[in-house]
């Protein structure tokens, strides 16, 4: 991260059966991804909730993105 | 159930501006099954209104708790010692569970935070009706189970009216004729002579025009004195000679 240079922590959601393989898949690959992005694992983006949104940026996420 | 609605967030921040530790009470009876007042709920406020207040920079403790049904005693008793640590409660309960609880808690300032609207049920998933207002004479016997009282905008109770067009209310085409609904409904039950019957005008005063109304059921108090059932009307219920409407 460049000091100075605002870099928004984002939260993603991502569904264990895609989303989240595919970044489990980046893993394998040794690819990388900013450290910024914080996953976070669901059953399925129809687990997804309001409150997990309002969560998010209450504890100060600056986006949040829902991956599935 | 009872049908509520929450308040617009402006407002309730309006409600709350004064105050520095909140506690947000919700109900787990009817405003749950309605996603007015519920544990859910009461989290989405609560997280809306800290961040809100927070972008405001006017930080607050503002902390959650839901008990089963806020309109009885044993149930709120569950949250005093949350109730007494806050300098504000903002309840998510009916205007019922609301003044239980100013009740129980007197001298904790009790805010209401939905807009309490009528007793209904859901038709479909997201839409609620109407359909008794607690008038405390029941007359679903000759109407087929529509409510002319609550359905009707007239309360009418020997409709249809001239209002009536095409099955829908001269209010609004958004509004079915309930007395249409319950033509259609004595029809298929084979029970259109009930149509022919004139009702007498109704007694008003086991309703809203009688007074505040209390149940006293003599069975079921600690100290029985066998008198039976009596159902009275009006804040003296001992009183005038009006006041027992229904003894048993």
């Amino acid at each position: 991260m460049n000091s100075g240079e605002f870099e928004p922590e984002i939260v993603a959601y991502a569904c264990h059966y895609c989303a989240y393989a595919a970044a489990d898949l980046a893993g394998v690959m040794r690819l990388s991804y900013p450290p910024n992005v914080k996953i976070i694992k669901l059953p399925c983006t129809g687990k997804l909730d309001v409150l997990y949104v309002l969560k998010s940026f209450e504890q100060g996420a600056d986006g949040v993105f829902v991956a599935g | 159930m009872i049908i509520a609605q929450q308040k617009p967030l402006e407002e309730i921040k309006g409600l709350l501006a004064n105050y520095q530790r909140v506690l947000i009470a919700g109900c787990g009876t009817c405003v749950t099954v309605c996603f007015a007042g519920g544990e859910k709920e009461v989290g989405i406020l609560a997280s809306s209104l800290r961040m809100a207040f927070q972008v405001d920079g006017d930080p607050k403790d503002i902390r959650e708790a839901t008990v089963q049904r806020q309109c009885e005693w044993e149930y709120i008793e569950a949250i005093a010692e949350q109730v007494q640590q806050a300098d504000v409660v903002l309840s998510l309960a009916c205007g019922i569970g609301v003044q239980t609880m100013a009740e129980r808690f007197r001298g904790k300032r009790l805010l209401p935070g939905l807009n309490t609207a009528f007793l209904g049920y859901p038709v479909e998933q997201g839409v609620w009706k109407e359909n008794c207002a607690a008038c405390g004479n029941c007359v679903l016997d000759k109407t087929g189970g529509i409510c002319p009282i609550a359905r009707c905008s007239k309360s009418l109770l020997n409709g249809p009216c001239g209002g009536s067009h095409d099955g829908k209310c001269e209010i609004s085409d958004d509004v079915e004729c309930a007395w249409d609904q319950i033509y259609q409904r004595l029809k298929e039950l084979g029970l259109l002579d009930n149509m022919l019957e004139i009702m007498p005008p109704k007694d008003w005063s086991t309703g809203r025009a009688g007074g505040p109304k209390r149940i006293v059921r003599e069975d079921l108090r600690p100290l029985s004195m066998g008198a039976g059932e009596h159902l009275s009307m009006g804040a003296d219920e001992q009183g005038s000679e009006g006041s027992t409407l229904a003894p048993l």
